[in-house]
């Protein structure tokens, strides 16, 4: 039971592990490049996940300033301030690599790692 | 006291001229050369001015904004920053100038001012990088440091460094991913992205939280080492280094994965610090992966046929090095491997740009054409020769002083162990670069005309190649010009 | 995608995307959003246009030449106002020390350079937006 309470209580650290461990999985195992650019991505997520859970304060308001006066708990920003900037640095890493991916398909006509690597080994020996 | 804001010019004229460079009409590529070079001198004079100030009235640190540094950005400028910020921005001014000639032949003419948009702001990132107290900004300088790195081998649109870059890419996320992970760990832990603070914080509270610790400083230490290229997270280094334009293979090789290094320095011993450090026994587990890493990149070097591609595997080895001298934690071991930061620099640098030169010249790159080639390019191959023997350990040339070096700092962490594993090391250098040397000078090429030829290689390759091999005579006759330099700059991690 | 249903509903809807997007950004310092989402907002109501009328259609109303010197100046305007900060006897990018206007929290003209500041941002982030989307489907 006390288990079980734990993990409820934490929930989103384990979320944020699962989805590390998911992305991880997708990148070192699929050999469609696209897909390991979608792991990376979910890895990506994961980690903001779990910077994010840790500014959290349970009943904080998002910490707007408060003109009316009078004390309220906010959460703290520190955390979602500095993952907006790793959002941003995730979309360029996103864009190039697809880009790179559009070129590697015009070259080789495959998306696939292994067909490339195939083709490759064909191009040295022939 | 405008002295103090001298980092933060050198990192935005740099910025600023990246920005500045793709406006440029681009058939005026004269003027872009000469803003490159008006640039990178005045980064260059700042530098050297902000190390003057530095040994004269001691290291500062430099908040943005006047923000408090519990919650703004913070530059810190000590004897180790500023030192490591001139050999930067000194040896990429080699290199670039190397490049303004090379670059010709290697890249189509449309794509000069991206390469060297590319460029700075490569070295923009680096040197944040360096000069940075900020984890957070470590990661986000990091980023964009990763990127261009990429960029810049890419740049030349062939098959083959698509493929290589893209590889270089998902596992430089990976690490970068790594490193941001444990971040957050010691985020969680301590409250704090400053590193300073955040030494203050965990020197009282790691005894509650060393599994905690343990688990960060594991995710970062890997990220870096990914990035760095330990041995067995290599996997990526010989494509990109290899199949890059011979610039970007020299910046990448002798620059870039140093900075990743000057990470890990400021990771282990000044946010964390010497006694958490050694007490949950990091050090030790990092002399293994690198002794491996200096027999098995040499061993993987000798069966090369590519001359990059086997110069690239020789980085892995003195990688090895590097981090055997940061892993013995002691005073000697860390000089010992800033000293070999500077001459590996130094002398793959000048490797890569006289390999260059020869497939610039000749068209060649195996290893089995370079008969002879000593004739016909005279002043190349002697700084490829003055180079490899560094690389050797020849008395002599800087290579053997930072061996020298590490090898007293071995003996005196108590460990002779690794004094046969540098001792073995070397003598696998010996066997995959005398080969070369030997075929350059003393054997006969099958389809050569004159006698002697004359080098005829443009002035502006050759000057940067040759004030480089003279740079590595005179460490390795005169190391204590480096020496006192570094002997300045450790205390600002070990006392 | 010649279809005048499309074309129709992004005239229609192109000005207030921009409007919005303006919005976020001036407002970036009193409410939230800023300068990143706020040029998203705009970059994107431009990806829009083009998706809808076609890439030379887009390119004649704003120009490749014109985005990438947007996102040169959004940058230099930044080193700029840094640099005011350490002109005007502070240190780099100082905002209240240096003697900009502060105003009362929570107006629209306050807060010193931090409005400036959003607007090179906004304006850096829309051009790169704008930039990325033409030359990705330029090059097939």
């Amino acid at each position: 039971m006390e288990f079980i309470k734990a993990i409820a209580e934490h929930i989103n650290y384990v979320a944020s592990v699962a989805l590390f461990v998911i992305g991880l999985y997708t990148v070192l195992t699929h050999s469609n490049l696209l897909k390991k650019v979608i792991g990376i991505n979910i890895m990506e997520t994961s980690i903001f996940l779990f910077f994010v859970s840790i500014g959290y304060v349970h009943d904080g308001s998002a910490p707007i300033i408060n003109l009316g006066g009078g004390r309220v708990l906010y959460i703290n920003p520190l955390p979602s301030a500095l993952i907006l900037t790793g959002i941003v640095v995730a979309v360029s890493i996103t864009a190039y690599s697809l880009s790179l991916i559009i070129k590697l398909y015009e070259e080789y006509g495959t998306m696939d790692i292994d067909e490339i690597m195939k083709l490759r080994g064909e191009g040295k020996n022939g | 006291m405008g002295s103090q804001h001298f980092p933060v010019y050198i990192l935005l004229s740099l910025l600023a001229t990246a920005v500045i460079i793709p406006i440029i009409n681009s058939e005026s590529f004269g003027k872009v050369k000469a803003l490159i070079i008006a640039t990178l001198s005045i980064a260059l004079g700042l530098s050297v001015r902000t190390l003057q100030e530095v040994y004269k009235n001691g290291g500062y640190t430099y908040n943005f904004g006047n923000w408090n540094e519990k919650i703004g950005v913070q530059l810190v400028v000590d004897e180790f920053s500023a030192f490591m910020g001139l050999f930067i921005v000194a040896l990429s001014f080699l290199i670039v100038i190397y490049s303004l000639k090379d670059i010709e032949h290697e890249i189509k003419p449309q794509q000069f001012t991206g390469f060297y948009t590319l460029v700075f702001i490569l070295l923009f990132s680096m040197l944040g990088m360096t000069y940075t107290n900020d984890l957070f900004n470590m990661y986000v300088f990091m980023e964009i440091l990763s990127i261009t790195s990429c960029s810049i081998i890419s740049i030349k649109r062939k098959k083959e460094n698509y493929m290589a870059s893209l590889r270089y890419l998902i596992l430089n996320t990976m690490g970068s991913l790594s490193v941001l992970l444990g971040i957050a760990l010691l985020y969680m832990v301590s409250g704090q992205l400053n590193m300073t603070q955040i030494y203050l914080t965990i020197s009282k509270i790691w005894n509650l939280y060393p599994t905690n610790i343990l688990v960060a400083v594991g995710f970062i230490l890997t990220g870096l080492g990914i990035k760095a290229a330990v041995f067995p997270l290599h996997v990526w280094l010989p494509d990109a280094h290899s199949t890059a334009p011979t610039p970007s293979s020299a910046l990448l090789s002798s620059i870039v994965v140093k900075v990743y290094i000057f990470s890990a320095y400021k990771i282990l011993f000044k946010v964390l610090g010497q006694t958490i450090v050694v007490g949950l026994g990091i050090p030790t587990y990092i002399t293994y992966f690198a002794a491996i890493g200096m027999i098995m990149g040499s061993i993987f070097a000798i069966g090369q046929k590519d001359i990059k591609r086997m110069l690239a595997y020789s980085s892995v080895a003195q990688i090895g090095y590097i981090f055997l001298g940061l892993g013995l934690a002691t005073v000697e071991g860390l000089s010992a491997s800033l000293f070999h930061i500077i001459s590996h620099g130094l002398m793959k640098s000048a490797l890569f740009l006289s390999a260059g030169s020869i497939i610039y010249y000749k068209e060649k790159r195996d290893l089995r054409d370079l008969d002879g080639i000593g004739y016909e390019m005279p002043i190349t191959m002697t700084v490829f020769t003055i180079a490899a023997f560094g690389m050797i350990g020849i008395p002599g040339i800087s290579g053997f002083m930072s061996k020298l070096y590490l090898s007293f700092a071995v003996l005196g962490a108590n460990k002779p162990i690794y004094l046969a594993i540098i001792l073995i090391s070397s003598f696998l250098n010996a066997v995959y670069y005398l080969p070369i040397v030997i075929s350059a000078f003393l054997k006969e090429s099958k389809n050569r005309r004159n006698i002697m030829a004359i080098e005829r290689l443009p002035k502006l390759m050759l000057v940067p190649m040759v004030i480089i091999a003279v740079a590595v005579v005179a460490i390795g006759f005169y190391p204590q010009i480096i020496m006192t330099l570094v002997e300045k700059a450790v205390p600002t991690f070990l006392l | 995608m010649d279809d005048i249903i499309v074309k129709t509903i992004t005239r229609l809807i192109v000005p207030f995307i921009q409007v919005y997007g303006i919005f976020v950004i001036l407002h970036g310092h009193i409410s939230p959003g800023g300068g990143f989402s706020g040029g998203a907002v705009l970059g994107s109501s431009m990806i829009l246009f083009t998706l809808s009328f076609g890439l030379p259609m887009a390119s004649r109303k704003i120009p490749h030449k014109v985005t990438s010197i947007l996102e040169t100046s959004g940058i230099l305007w930044y080193i700029i106002i840094g640099l005011a900060g350490i002109y005007l006897g502070g240190k780099f990018l100082v905002n209240k020390e240096a003697g900009f206007f502060m105003g009362q929290a929570g107006e629209l003209i306050s807060a010193g350079i931090i409005p400036l500041l959003t607007l090179g941002i906004g304006i850096k982030v829309a051009s790169t937006m704008i930039t990325l989307f033409h030359t990705i489907i330029e090059e097939d």
